[in-house]
């Protein structure tokens, strides 16, 4: 960390004006957060309507002062669906994240330091799991194992698990070859003291900026998974099978469709956004770009 | 070259094995007997149950059923669909032209379009150009394929009315082809974004290098350079992202297919889910698996031409 930290002055320098415009673009990202974050954990806050409430004789009404965007099929308040539609999506995408770092980081920890057959074995398994279309995989173990947020969530978890390894492998690389590891090996450290103490510190940036990357892929997958019907379970609000939903009646009221998809292009727009922000800020390898 | 091809199909085959093995034993732990989700509340006499088992080859262990299963595959026979009552083989046969016509079509559209523009950004970096460019590439990353699909249908089929809403075409190619272009360029949005990105990141490198600058001092006119000199060494990784996309096409168009009812593979799987159509399910994500597997290993092949270094390693 005090590496990066000791680069921000010099590395603003280095790019100047663009500099800025990348921070001012993360700023973007960070502000589209915030209402975001608000809906996901107290969506009570942003709307009085229930988002469950049928009303079928106010089917696929039109935007009015009682409902800011209108109804949808079964007369339920479009406004509140999206905004209770984002804990779910959000919670979702975490999930994702969290699960790959769990597996992931350990995996490329232990494939990185140890290297040889450890580093094999691992790198091959990873390599299998590659072999899958990426979300194909996902669809094949949530039609499996049952359909619904959770089990999206772990499979999706477990397809991302590849990217994290091998990027914490690589970065783990080039810290075991690092003095300060063979001094805490001649001071007698233990593995997992030098492992957890001395090299994966110096990991944080790299998988903070790969993580919240990750997060914007995730939103768009386990909104694809709901979008086809594997996700959030009805009548529970969530973006991806809003979209469904609203696809169906698209020619006759486009506003709950759009409202949905839209709400799931922002959240990828700002979670990219702070992503390259940070990682502007943090990777040195971005750096001269 | 050879021995490297060689070597890398070698390895290929038994990431096959164990590609077919997981899609193969994962359906075989689902919950619930694939035989009463066949015979769909139907009574039968434990006979018949026996009968329709072996039928479709559900009987025994599941190493038994996996022998047996691979083996038929190799022989071209992929099952009977518990649902249409169809011969998977030939049901995929028949859905498959479409999906790759999609996929294809898409790859040509996001390359035309996304390197032309990474170039031009790269000219004209951090101009105004350059930040519409980023601009366009944040948004095409940013939207679901499924969502971009929907929003191309609502502004070009029902509000502008030039192309069509839903479905394929059944009046000749010119009619399929005219029923493609909404599907596979919302397809090719995503990928143009990436590597459009790509391209410009690639090529900001190149010129910067010294070779360029020589190239200058040579006085050689701007066109051979960025052409000859720049976008030939930018290529490389370009090259690499795009054929790694591939794979987000291929899942891209499973999405883009549901969504506006094209009727190829993609909608066959998703069809197959909701209906628990085990053979079906199985048969084409096997299908569009290997297919990704063979693409990966022909980028490789493709990455060891250009930069013969690879091959040695």
């Amino acid at each position: 960390m005090s590496a990066a930290t000791a680069a921000r002055p010099s590395l603003r320098r280095r790019i100047g004006a663009a500099a800025l415009v990348r921070n001012r673009a993360a700023l973007i990202g960070l502000v589209i957060l915030i209402p975001l974050l608000v809906a996901a954990l107290v969506p009570g806050l942003l709307t009085q309507a229930d988002p469950n409430a049928q009303d079928l004789t106010n089917s696929l009404a039109f935007p009015t002062w009682e409902h800011p965007l209108g109804t949808d099929k079964p007369g339920r308040d479009v406004l509140a669906r999206v905004i209770y539609g984002a804990g779910p999506t959000l919670l979702g995408a975490l999930i994702v994240v969290l699960v790959s770092g769990v597996i992931g980081i350990p995996l490329g920890l232990i494939a990185g330091f140890y290297g040889g057959k450890t580093d094999g074995i691992i790198t091959r398994s990873m390599d299998a799991l590659l072999a899958f279309p990426p979300l194909l995989l996902a669809i094949l173990v949530v039609s499996t194992f049952g359909k619904g947020l959770e089990t999206a969530a772990l499979a999706l978890g477990v397809v991302y698990v590849p990217a994290m390894a091998r990027l914490v492998r690589s970065v783990t690389l080039v810290q075991r070859s690092q003095a300060w590891v063979d001094a805490g090996r001649a001071l007698g450290y233990s593995d997992r003291r030098i492992i957890f103490r001395h090299i994966l510190p110096n990991l944080v940036a790299a998988i903070v900026v790969q993580s919240t990357i990750d997060l914007a892929y995730a939103i768009l997958d386990i909104a694809a998974l709901s979008f086809l019907g594997l996700g959030q379970q009805p009548p529970d609000p969530d973006w991806g099978s809003m979209l469904a939903d609203g696809r169906s009646y698209l020619l006759q009221n486009a506003i709950p469709a759009l409202s949905a998809g839209l709400s799931i292009m922002l959240a990828v727009i700002a979670f990219n956004l702070v992503g390259d922000g940070l990682r502007a800020q943090l990777d040195p390898r971005e750096r001269e770009r | 070259m050879a021995a490297y091809a060689a070597r890398r199909l070698l390895a290929t085959i038994p990431v096959l094995f164990f590609v077919s093995f997981v899609t193969f034993i994962m359906i075989r732990l689902a919950p619930g007997d694939p035989v009463l989700i066949l015979l769909g509340g139907k009574r039968m006499s434990p006979e018949m149950i026996e009968q329709i088992r072996a039928r479709y080859g559900l009987d025994g262990d599941p190493i038994t059923q996996y022998v047996a299963w691979i083996g038929r595959v190799f022989q071209g026979d992929l099952g009977t669909s518990f649902k249409l009552k169809q011969d998977v083989t030939d049901l995929l046969l028949s859905r498959l032209p479409v999906t790759i016509e999609l996929i294809v079509l898409s790859l040509l559209i996001a390359i035309a379009v996304a390197i032309p523009l990474g170039v031009y950004q790269a000219r004209r970096r951090d101009r105004l150009g350059d930040y519409l460019g980023s601009l366009f590439a944040l948004i095409g990353v940013s939207s679901p394929v499924y969502f971009t699909a929907i929003l191309g249908v609502l502004v070009f089929s029902v509000w502008l009315g030039i192309l069509p809403t839903f479905g394929r075409g059944t009046d000749g190619p010119l009619d399929e082809l005219y029923h493609l272009i909404l599907p596979s360029v919302a397809l090719a949005l995503g990928m143009i974004a990436l590597t459009s990105r790509m391209t410009r990141s690639a090529m900001i490198e190149v010129l910067s290098s010294d070779f360029i600058e020589a190239a200058r001092a040579k006085g050689l006119p701007d066109r051979t350079i960025i052409v000859k000199h720049g976008l030939r060494n930018a290529l490389i990784p370009v090259l690499t992202v795009t054929s790694l996309q591939v794979g987000f096409l291929i899942v891209g168009s499973v999405l883009v297919e549901t969504t506006l009812g094209l009727g190829g593979l993609g909608s066959l799987i998703t069809d197959a889910i909701q209906n628990r159509d085990y053979p079906v399910v199985q048969a084409s994500v096997l299908l569009l698996t290997v297919a990704f597997t063979l693409i990966n290993l022909v980028t490789d092949l493709l990455y060891g031409v250009i930069d013969p270094r690879i091959r040695t390693t």
